[in-house]
């Protein structure tokens, strides 16, 4: 005999599934929280940033509702043509240095990319194990890794003159932009390895073997089948990796050692020393901009889904 | 690229093509080149490992060395680096922020990220693109992006509001919700790459036998999907975990073990930094170990999520 407390109770459940399973409902349910968190968190700080790039700000930090272009100007004035101010140098160095860094990784992850996607079994195991911990390793820590590697009397070096190959430190072993590339690369090479390997697994290769066959040589199968087939994979990876070189913070900060400045220690300055938070709005506009419109030309060839995990 | 002749047939057939081009002179023939291609890209490979491994080999070795910065002229083994970290005990609280903020912002992602999943993978809703984009983007903008734009945003705007102002002080709670935004993009890639996989048929199985919407979700929905849920917590854990530049910004007085570590090493190599490091290599060689054994780290990192798991 059911009480008629549970009776209530299966009423209230079955009504509240009624309501649930309306569209509305659902719709509610599924979308409603991450909108709050994304319009709260992400849109309104991203809008209020470029509000306040465009405004004036006062003395005592205070944001005055005064339309200016004052901080764009700001980030160009100095003595001298415009390619010699802080924040262009800073920028044109960031480009530079992100540039050779996702080259690099694309260079250096298809063929490890390529073995992987060709082979299954305990190798590929171990290989991933070995290329994951490192990915997996704090950000930081393998930064601070490089950072024992190079320098003057950095490991690099002390090893070259304990076993007598040089006299000196090598500059190229020591802190600059050398230095800041091979950190960038080793940081980011595992998203451009994993996002190739993605489009390599997934790639039938009996169409390969079938151009081989056919008479193309292994570069025209490369060239003509491999390539454009992962493209997506190489353009997910390439984004995967300049975007976050091109911000980069901790890498240059260890590996430039003050020698040189990339945008992202130039805004982080600004604003931890001096609170400038025109400067470092406008010059985060700029950089938003930027990969905004790289964005647009990729997506012009891979949907943001194909981008996958990583 | 060596493409590998995979049964006899398939060299045969290229043995015979190049028998019909005698105008280029053969020095080699195609299983010796092939197989040496073979070779190389295993150098290549080997190579490649070797670059992934070294600095982090150097630090480990240097985090037992009497001489904490560098190799050489080398003066001995000791523990005493291992000592000293385990004693402080401001780097020790440090870490347990670390992973109370991962802990709890993680939560928020994932609870958020598989909502947001559902309503991408399963149904229709004007702007759904743009949702899907914004749900993304906190992993493509650059940190110091993010970080100065919620530093701005909370001390400048949400800071100066009565009576809820003095919540957003860069703090604990700043630090959580930066890194929740942050981790959603993690959750709702692995989330809804299950759920694109994922066959209705079977809910619909559950339904038509009766089950309510929230029996079909717990014994159903939930059981497939649970491994991809984990996976995306723990990305967005360990995101949270080893993020620097935007806990820089948003941290207020609070150190992390990121924030900390950055303090040790501004002025050059600490003997500590390196016993630190190389404890949470240990630590996260055992977990990869681990989830690699019982779960497909692979499928969901690379986002080929195999069905056979």
């Amino acid at each position: 005999m059911a009480s008629p407390e549970v009776d209530r109770e299966e009423t209230n459940r079955a009504a509240f599934v009624r309501r649930l399973s309306t569209r509305g409902g659902t719709l509610g349910v599924s979308v409603g929280p991450g909108l709050v968190w994304l319009v709260l968190l992400l849109l309104a700080p991203l809008t209020f940033m470029v509000a306040v790039s465009f405004m004036e700000i006062s003395e005592s930090y205070d944001i005055l509702l005064q339309p200016t272009l004052g901080n764009y100007e700001a980030l160009f004035a100095g003595d001298g043509p415009v390619w010699q101010t802080p924040f262009f140098k800073a920028l044109a160095l960031s480009y530079f240095i992100a540039s050779v860094t996702t080259v690099l990784c694309l260079v250096m992850a298809f063929p490890l990319a390529y073995l992987l996607a060709r082979r299954g079994g305990r190798t590929f195991k171990v290989v991933i194990f070995l290329v994951l911990l490192p990915f997996f390793t704090m950000y930081l820590v393998r930064a601070y890794s490089w950072f024992l590697m190079f320098g003057p009397s950095g490991v690099i070096n002390m090893t070259l003159i304990t076993v007598g190959l040089v006299d000196g430190p090598v500059e190229v072993f020591g802190y600059g932009v050398p230095a800041i590339i091979v950190g960038l690369t080793h940081a980011y090479f595992p998203y451009m390895l994993l996002s190739l390997y993605a489009s390599l697994d997934g790639m039938d290769f009996t169409l390969v073997e079938a151009a081989r066959d056919l008479g193309a040589s292994r570069f025209d199968a490369l060239k003509d089948h491999i390539i454009p087939l992962t493209l997506p994979g190489i353009i997910g990876g390439s984004l995967f990796v300049f975007v976050p070189s091109v911000g980069a913070f901790i890498t240059p900060r260890f590996l430039g050692l003050n020698k040189v400045q990339m945008v992202g220690q130039l805004i982080e300055d600004r604003i931890t020393f001096a609170y400038d938070i025109g400067y470092g709005s406008a010059a985060s506009m700029f950089i938003v901009v930027s990969i905004a419109i790289g964005f647009v030309l990729a997506f012009r060839y891979v949907s943001i889904e194909d981008l996958g995990g990583a | 690229m060596a493409t590998e002749p995979v049964d006899s047939t398939d060299s045969d057939a290229a043995d015979a093509t190049e028998t019909v081009a005698p105008t280029e002179t053969q020095l080699l023939d195609y299983r010796t080149i092939d197989r040496a291609l073979k070779r190389l890209l295993q150098l290549v490979a080997g190579a490649l490992v070797v670059f992934l491994w070294i600095p982090l080999v150097v630090m480990i070795l240097l985090s037992f060395a009497e001489n904490a910065s560098t190799l050489f002229p080398f003066q001995g083994w000791t523990l005493a680096h291992y000592r000293a970290t385990f004693a402080d005990e401001a780097l020790i609280a440090s870490m347990f922020n670390s992973v109370r903020v991962a802990t709890v912002a993680a939560s928020i992602a994932t609870v958020i990220g598989v909502l947001m999943s559902f309503a991408l993978a399963r149904y229709a809703f004007p702007l759904k693109e743009t949702f899907r984009t914004f749900g993304i983007l906190p992993m493509v903008i650059p940190g110091v992006v993010l970080g100065i734009a919620l530093l701005i945003y909370f001390r400048a705007l949400l800071g100066e509001l009565p009576v809820i102002g003095a919540a957003f002080v860069p703090g604990f709670w700043t630090l959580v919700v930066t890194h929740s935004v942050y981790g959603i993009p993690f959750v709702v890639l692995i989330v809804s790459a299950r759920l694109y996989t994922f066959d209705e048929a079977l809910e619909e199985a559950a339904r038509d036998l009766g089950a309510d919407p929230f029996t079909v979700f717990r014994d159903v929905t939930l059981p497939i999907i649970a491994p991809a849920i984990g996976a995306g917590f723990l990305f967005a854990w360990i995101r949270s975990f080893e993020d620097f530049i935007r806990a820089w910004f948003v941290k207020g007085t609070m150190d992390v073990l990121t924030t900390k570590m950055f303090g040790m090493i501004k002025h050059g190599a600490a003997p500590k930094m390196n016993a630190i490091s190389a404890a949470i290599v240990l630590v996260i060689a055992i977990a990869l170990a681990i989830a690699m054994n019982v779960g497909n780290v692979t499928g969901y990192v690379a986002g080929t999520i195999d069905e056979e798991e």
